[in-house]
């Protein structure tokens, strides 16, 4: 036996002692809750141990092929990993200060990355395939609790705003996406996984791989985000702007759709409703002028030894003032704490929105704050893509994370007074071998 | 033999050889070393920075007693922003500044202020002609510096750190533009005096036109790049034979002006245009039609923006990391600065000079299709149907131009399909020069 096993074995060993019942439900049959000292030294145990890097390859790995073998060497994988990975989040959170941990929405987090690491890491092995069938059910349910986990903690930074330095709330929520990013791709990989392996007999060949689609199309992504921003848009503001896609609309490539899905979407969120908005302002609320449409441009890798597909998505918004830009990026607290309409006395155009709290995010299904658009569509009950952290005021920073995971780029280039560029760089996962998750 | 007289008796001499090597530097080292506290003495004085506004201010209600201040005060700034560079280059490692073209820089330089801190004080129009005469020499001789400067950078550039070399340059160029803004200002100013120097069609003051039409100098620029006959030489050296340019659509806000030195804004432009030009050839050399460029301009608060976009492929290629490295000097950066053609067209470009205007290249495709370009050695270039050779000068100075009075140069590339570059001018005239002392 390797160090390396003998040491999963202790650590099973220790969760076993935790595990009352061996078949028990998450959220029924508790017979009695584990000590918490107990669960804080197996949280200290598993958070003293870095992940392992994970690359996407070897994920995607467990899928070529799908066997019934390797997907329980998926589940396996899944087991160890997702817990370590929660540790280091519990264990983030516990070393705040002190003051910022008893704010409430803190807290609530930290509960929840505690009890969703209890669960996992006290979890039996997993030898067969309903086992894994049930497993995957409540590996779902776990990912969708903590679908408002960045709300939260933002709210609670910016509860915490005199605690905290921006750059430090920064710095950690940034640590926070990154993780949940990574969580979320070898949860919902499996999750895939498993179902293809279902529905197999009955599906013909596929370029999915689990999450990852081998032919991704960023037109069709673009069309179909398209038309969801676009309803959205009409909804909220009466209008919308149509979407002209030039460049090379052909182009496939690797990629986690999901991913693609929610940068395009926050994007197109931003570009259209700076484009109603900004019309609005130029020619009055009942203008019958045709909107400036928004044009994305696609363009394919140029070469293997550059493998990133590029795209440009560039509207006639009215631009971000110079005093804005430096803020676009960031999550939304000030010291100030709320939107301060005097900051910005130009109206701050479509992406002042970035500043306001994400209160709305929050509310357990109330409207949110005045100043935020899209609370009104949250209100609304529609979700975007990856869950409710969408377009609350996080739209641009966390698509840059999501671009940014696989080793691609955002940038945003304005004509103060006429309109932005966003181009982004993403990287195709199947030259992305060692790309680390 | 003391080194002014040295210089002096070789300097008009039409077969003067320039000694290579020792015999003329140890002549001059001991004198030139103790020589050097009058160059201390101007060198720890600081330069007065000037704004465009006070540029203008200072030059509307020209006299005589106005233009005999305006003499003084550049008989005696120019020579402290020469010291400030000239000890720039003693501080350059020895072995850089013997090489023959830095040397030849420094020695214009000296000579240059050598004169100029002779020059007496100025009291009349008499003095002032004489003054505006040894201005003009003095901006002619220093044409080679460009060149020069560059050549001998790109040659040291194996022993210069990149930030340095970068650093350096940019002090050199921007110093130089400063001064011939300094010079030249003064040189129309006195020329214009007496004449009605508000000419309502052109209103200028001295170099800068108080109500400069920008798309005006958009469509120029277009007008010249695109009456060349001559064709494309790509980076294998073959030549794509002329089938015309592509169009340049203008859009935005087309009544945009604002003052601004004339000369400056269209180098940057032209040269803009021109790389655009070539890509989109390039790119396109087998289609029958060339896709336009679009020049969009724009009016924000402060600043006036032009952007740039072309189909030309993007900038990608494996001798950059990221655009911006196109303004570097360093081949570490740009590996193209050490290119043989590169080398070899800054070499011819050293001995006619280079003044970096429109009117300067523009006077060089004419001289070439006139006379043929009879210097040239192949029948090509003879016929005047070949390109000139790429000095690879046109961004970096567009960069420096367009930094001179706090605005901003970006490109960015759409690899595989075109280029953005974002030229960003401040409007308001209220910043001062970017020079640094």
């Amino acid at each position: 036996m390797t160090l390396k096993t003998g040491l999963l074995f202790r650590i099973r060993a220790t969760a076993r002692s935790l595990h009352r019942h061996h078949c028990c439900r998450y959220h029924a049959h508790h017979i009695a809750e584990p000590q918490g000292s107990q669960l804080s030294q197996l949280l200290a145990t598993y958070a003293a141990h870095s992940p392992h890097p994970i690359t996407l390859s070897s994920l995607v790995a467990f899928g070529q092929p799908l066997t019934p073998e390797s997907l329980l060497h998926s589940v396996s994988y899944v087991l160890s990993e997702i817990p370590r990975r929660l540790a280091r989040r519990a264990r983030a959170l516990e070393t705040l200060p002190f003051i910022v941990g008893t704010n409430p929405h803190m807290a609530k987090t930290l509960k929840a990355y505690r009890d969703s690491f209890q669960f996992l890491a006290t979890y039996p092995r997993i030898t067969t395939l309903d086992e894994n069938a049930r497993f995957t059910a409540e590996l779902s349910q776990l990912v969708e609790s903590h679908r408002n986990d960045i709300p939260t903690m933002a709210k609670g930074f910016q509860e915490c705003a005199k605690y905290m330095s921006p750059a430090q709330v920064s710095k950690f929520l940034d640590g926070a996406i990154r993780n949940r990013i990574s969580v979320r791709l070898i949860a919902e990989q499996h999750i895939a996984l498993s179902r293809a392996l279902e529905d197999r007999p009955k599906s013909g060949p596929t370029s999915h791989y689990g999450i990852v689609d081998m032919a991704c199309s960023p037109a069709a992504m673009i069309r179909m985000c398209g038309e969801f921003v676009s309803e959205l848009c009409e909804a909220t503001l009466g209008a919308a702007p149509t979407i002209i896609i030039d460049g090379h609309p052909d182009t496939t490539f690797a990629y986690v759709p999901v991913h693609l899905e929610y940068i395009l979407t926050e994007i197109l969120k931003n570009a259209f409703r700076a484009t109603v908005e900004h019309h609005y302002t130029q020619f009055g609320n009942h203008s019958t002028r045709t909107l400036p449409p928004i044009t994305v441009t696609i363009s394919p890798p140029p070469s293997p030894c550059s493998p990133f597909l590029s795209f440009r998505v560039r509207d006639q918004g009215g631009g971000v003032s110079p005093s804005n830009m430096a803020r676009i990026f960031s999550y939304a607290f000030t010291t100030a704490g709320h939107s301060n309409p005097d900051d910005d006395t130009d109206g701050g155009g479509p992406y002042a929105a970035q500043h306001v709290g994400g209160s709305a995010a929050v509310g357990e299904g109330t409207s949110g704050g005045e100043g935020n658009l899209f609370g009104e569509i949250t209100g609304k009950g529609l979700q975007v893509g990856l869950g409710t952290i969408a377009g609350l005021g996080y739209g641009l920073p966390m698509s840059r994370l999501y671009a940014r995971y696989f080793g691609g780029s955002l940038d945003l280039f304005s004509l103060d007074g006429w309109g932005s560029d966003v181009f982004v760089k993403l990287r195709s996962v199947d030259q992305a071998g060692n790309a680390e998750i | 033999m003391s080194w002014q007289a040295y210089s002096f008796l070789t300097k008009n001499h039409p077969k003067a050889t320039r000694p290579t090597g020792d015999v003329r530097w140890s002549a001059i080292s001991a004198l030139h070393f103790y020589q050097n506290r009058q160059l201390e003495l101007y060198a720890s004085k600081e330069a007065r920075r000037l704004s465009l506004r006070q540029l203008v201010f200072f030059g509307r209600h020209m006299n005589e007693e106005r233009l005999i201040k305006s003499a003084n005060y550049v008989r005696t700034e120019l020579p402290i922003r020469i010291a400030h560079r000239i000890r720039d280059l003693q501080a350059l490692p020895y072995v850089i500044v013997t090489q023959p073209e830095i040397a030849k820089v420094y020695e214009l330089y000296w000579s240059a202020f050598d004169k100029f801190r002779r020059f007496p004080e100025i009291n009349n129009l008499s003095d002032n002609r004489k003054f505006c005469d040894l201005l003009e020499t003095l901006l002619d001789e220093h044409a080679p510096v460009i060149p020069n400067l560059s050549l001998g950078l790109s040659l040291c550039s194996p022993h210069v750190p990149p930030d340095s070399l970068d650093s350096f340059m940019r002090r050199m160029l921007i110093s130089r533009i400063s001064r011939r803004v300094l010079a030249e200002h003064h040189l129309a100013l006195s020329k214009s005096l007496g004449r009605h120097s508000l000419n309502s069609e052109d209103p200028r003051v001295g170099i800068i036109f108080t109500g400069l039409d920008v798309k005006h100098s958009v469509v120029k620029c277009a007008r010249l790049l695109r009456s060349r006959s001559h064709g494309i030489e790509d980076d294998n050296g073959e030549v794509i034979p002329n089938k015309g340019w592509p169009e340049v659509v203008v859009e935005g806000q087309l009544d945009t002006t604002f003052a601004y030195i004339r000369e400056h804004l269209e180098y940057i432009l032209f040269e803009l245009l021109k790389n655009a030009m070539r890509a989109t050839g390039l790119k396109h050399r087998h289609n029958t039609t060339l896709p336009p460029i679009h020049a969009t301009i724009v009016a924000g608060k402060d600043d006036v923006s032009i952007r740039i976009t072309d189909q030309g492929g993007g900038l990608y290629s494996t001798g950059i990391q990221s655009p911006s490295d196109l303004f570097s000097f360093s081949h570490v950066r740009n590996a193209t600065r050490m290119d043989d053609s590169r080398i070899g067209a800054l070499r011819s470009a050293s001995s006619r000079g280079v003044k970096a205007t429109v009117a300067e290249q523009v006077g060089g495709w004419q001289v070439m299709e006139e006379h043929g370009g009879s210097n040239a050695k192949d029948p090509e270039r003879r016929a005047g149907i070949a390109p000139h050779q790429r000095m690879g000068l046109g961004l970096p100075m567009s960069n420096i131009f367009a930094t001179y009075f706090g605005g901003s140069l970006q490109l960015v590339s759409l690899d595989g399909w075109g280029t953005d570059a974002y030229l960003q001018l401040p409007k308001l005239g209220t910043n001062l020069e970017g020079i640094e002392f």
